[in-house]
């Protein structure tokens, strides 16, 4: 099982499209997925038609007095399963902070699942806090979307810092271009120059494109209504980038 | 979700459209496209995935070619893989990972043989709710199967299957409800692979090495003898195709053991057949053992091959390579030579004349002084005499005894055992079931004693043979040298073990089963308490 958080401290750079049109490709690909929609505003939920809400309140499930296991529903694609989002995750932060290791706690929650699933995808609130500290200490890899502006290039290394400062070592840092628009200077020359200073940036850029809004429209990933579309066959290029860095 | 399967029968095309009327017109229901699949079923001969509670199934259809491992209860799916060729025959043959290892188990040597195909016409139909999200599939199937190579169809149960959502079971219980309550259908346990099988005039698990007859009591010894001979006739006939097309070991295995079980029970059932038939046929049938022999030898040193290898230090694993080589080449040399000889005019006959005789009313005259008296009270004589001379044989052995002596023993061992198996429906399970097993313990342990030797002998006769026959580097004979070594500390292990085996079997409390169920005095086997 591989974890894979998509975060960024800033709001609004594409994440839930990112994580639920991965996670389309990965079941899609043959991996038994799941989706984690940790975000309170339940937007990954509604793609998938599915009532953000967690059966019993989420203070339960994330105290491990539910399992995950009962609380999953299953989306209108083979292989592609969801955790709802619940209004309370609001107050996860609270929640984490009375458990008895609250940096690892989600972790714990996800161990169970191990046999189930082979990618869990985290789709992940912004800004940083103790749920956040506890996706970079649970994921496997980190799929930071980053909007070609040196505003989202400040937030980039804000993470960067957190994550030295905290001695998060295992986690594999997989930034990418999101919203990409090639009419703007900006963005062009922020494609050029920010890979000189972070590597890890994976090559396949997802443009701006209505495509992605119309999720929201159809409330289903990308690659179910329109795979050909340049947004699609962008997300399909960034998650064989996604597979081959968990696979080396 | 694992549970049992959700199924409802369904008649004629009419219905169909009456059930999809009756769904639509109740719930909010979307229809897909319609698709065609074909399936074709995967066992062992002798059904070793069904016993294990599993099901293999190769599902092509449109731009899909799936290799599915069942759950045999419910259909759920344990692993999937794409397929790009052919199914593999043997669990050796897939790649490592779960599938394999879920089969490899149930499935030991054996090949995996096309069963039964099924084609099926699928319209798939999904409840919605009020977000339009998909609750539960419902699948209409039309379907229709085959013998796997005919060119038929014949025609089968049609198929409504609820496949719940996970999270969403309400809603099957409702639908469930609805189609049971309301709609009138009948639900239906059985899996694909079954009902296919009951439409082409076949049943799951219909062949079967073990012995399994059920007698009565009052049976006359004639017709008790001749439900076992015919029993084994069809077992040896049964195996052999699958023995000339040299399929997996197990069908000559099978065979085999059909024909010594033939040539004890001619000689253990006595009296039933005149003396010269009874003779005539035993020694036609050592015949088989005779022509079979030398292919099932090399066919155990490659069944074992494997052990051998992982007995040595890895350092001298890869020696053996030649000696793999050589039992390889040997092997299909000796397979062609047996083809050869069960398809001669002679093998024929004597199948032929076999079943010819036992089917044909004894006549006066023909048969043994036996033959009329009831089997209970000459399978108790036989089983006790039997088991006496056991229990002396094995008495008598100790430390010092010759290998001789244990041969002997071993030799009435299975006499007792092949006893017990024909006769077992006589007596109560429950009874029966613990001597049998404590026999069989017993048994091993003797054909260990044995047969290390004999493999021993034999490895040394082949690196003989191997010389003879070419360049055999030293290092390969040194490793098999090796073998000879550990075979027989092995042989010596089991000589030093078998004081306890022998123990377990001449323990009071078998014994005094042995003379409760067998010994004089006792009339008939049933009065003693069995289950009918």
């Amino acid at each position: 099982m591989r974890i894979i958080g998509v975060y960024n401290i800033k709001g609004g750079v594409g994440k839930t499209a990112a994580a639920v049109n991965l996670a389309y490709l990965s079941a899609e690909a043959g991996y038994r997925t799941l989706v984690w929609d940790l975000d309170p505003q339940g937007a990954a939920s509604y793609y998938f038609r599915i009532k953000p809400r967690v059966k019993g309140g989420g203070r339960k499930m994330i105290k491990g007095k539910r399992d995950l296991d009962e609380l999953i529903k299953g989306s209108d694609f083979d292989n592609l399963d969801l955790l709802p989002a619940d209004f309370s995750y609001r107050n996860m932060d609270l929640m984490l902070g009375e458990t008895k290791g609250p940096v690892k706690q989600l972790l714990k929650l996800m161990r169970p699942l191990s046999m189930e699933y082979d990618r869990i995808f985290l789709d992940c609130p912004p800004s940083i806090s103790l749920v956040s500290e506890n996706i970079f200490r649970a994921a496997d890899a980190l799929m930071v979307p980053t909007i070609p502006t040196t505003l989202s290039l400040r937030t980039y290394e804000q993470l960067v810092e957190f994550l030295d400062g905290h001695k998060v070592m295992d986690v594999k840092r997989m930034p990418f271009f999101s919203m990409l628009d090639r009419r703007k200077k900006m963005h062009l020359e922020m494609l050029e120059d920010l890979p000189k200073a972070y590597p890890e940036m994976l090559k396949t850029p997802i443009p701006y494109a209505s495509d992605v809004e119309r999720m929201g429209f159809h409330r289903a990933p990308l690659g179910s209504f329109a795979p050909r579309s340049p947004a699609g066959l962008a997300y399909a290029e960034l998650w064989k980038e996604l597979e081959a860095g968990l696979a080396a | 979700m694992t549970g049992h399967l959700r199924q409802f029968q369904l008649g004629d095309t009419e219905t169909i459209e009456e059930v999809l009327t009756a769904l639509t017109s109740r719930f909010p229901i979307a229809t897909e496209l319609e698709k065609t699949f074909r399936h074709l079923f995967f066992d062992s001969f002798d059904w070793r995935l069904y016993q294990a509670g599993m099901q293999l199934d190769e599902v092509s259809g449109r731009d899909l070619h799936h290799l599915v491992l069942r759950n045999l209860a419910d259909d759920s799916p344990y692993e999937t893989a794409r397929l790009e060729g052919e199914v593999a025959r043997f669990a050796r043959d897939y790649p490592p990972g779960l599938l394999r290892e879920r089969i490899t188990e149930p499935l030991q040597m054996r090949t995996l043989l096309p069963i039964v195909e099924v084609r099926s016409r699928v319209v798939c139909l999904k409840l919605l709710d009020r977000e339009e999200k998909t609750v539960l599939r419902l699948q209409l199937e039309e379907n229709r199967a085959k013998p796997h190579g005919r060119a038929e169809y014949l025609p089968m149960t049609h198929l409504l299957r609820l496949l719940p959502v996970r999270g969403y079971d309400k809603y099957l219980d409702q639908v469930s409800r609805f189609l049971s309550d309301k709609v009138g259908l009948l639900p239906q346990s059985q899996p694909l692979i079954a009902l296919s099988l009951a439409s082409i005039g076949r049943q799951p698990m219909d062949y079967s090495s073990k012995l399994d007859f059920i007698l009565h009591p009052e049976m006359s010894t004639d017709a008790v003898a001749r439900v076992i001979f015919t029993t084994l006739l069809d077992t040896i006939e049964q195996n052999l195709p699958g023995t000339r097309g040299d399929l997996d070991s197990e069908f000559l295995h099978d065979l085999r053991v059909a024909v010594r079980r033939t040539r004890s029970a001619l000689t253990q059932i006595k009296g039933v057949f005149s003396e010269a038939i009874t003779n005539e046929y035993k020694e036609r049938f050592a015949w088989i053992g005779q022509i079979t022999g030398p292919t099932r030898d090399l066919d155990v040193y490659l069944l074992g091959f494997d052990e051998y290898r992982k007995s040595l230090p890895e350092q001298f694993q890869a020696d053996l390579e030649p000696l793999h080589d050589f039992l390889v080449s040997h092997q299909k040399s000796e397979q062609q030579a047996l083809v050869r000889k069960i398809n001669s005019p002679h093998f024929h006959t004597l199948l032929k004349s076999w079943r010819t005789f036992l089917n044909s009313p004894s006549e006066p005259g023909s048969e043994g002084d036996h033959a009329q008296k009831p089997i209970s009270k000459v399978a108790r004589k036989r089983i006790y005499r039997t088991f006496r001379l056991v229990l002396e044989e094995g008495l008598a052995i100790h430390p010092h005894s010759q290998p001789e002596e244990l041969h002997e023993l071993r030799k009435s061992c299975k006499k007792l055992r092949y006893l017990l198996e024909f006769f077992q429906s006589l007596y109560p399970k429950e009874e029966i079931r613990p001597l049998i097993k404590t026999l069989k313990s017993l048994l091993d342990n003797l054909g260990d004693y044995q047969d290390l030797e004999v493999q021993a002998d034999k490895l040394r006769e082949f690196a003989h043979q191997m010389v003879e026959e070419g360049e055999v580097p030293a290092d390969t004979l040194l490793a098999m040298g090796m073998l000879v070594d550990g075979l027989l500390k092995r042989q010596q292990e089991a000589r030093v073990a078998f004081a306890d085996r022998f123990a377990c079997f001449a323990d009071p409390a078998p014994v005094e089963s042995y003379n409760k169920l067998f010994g004089p005095g006792k009339k008939s086997p049933k009065s003693a308490g069995a289950k009918s």
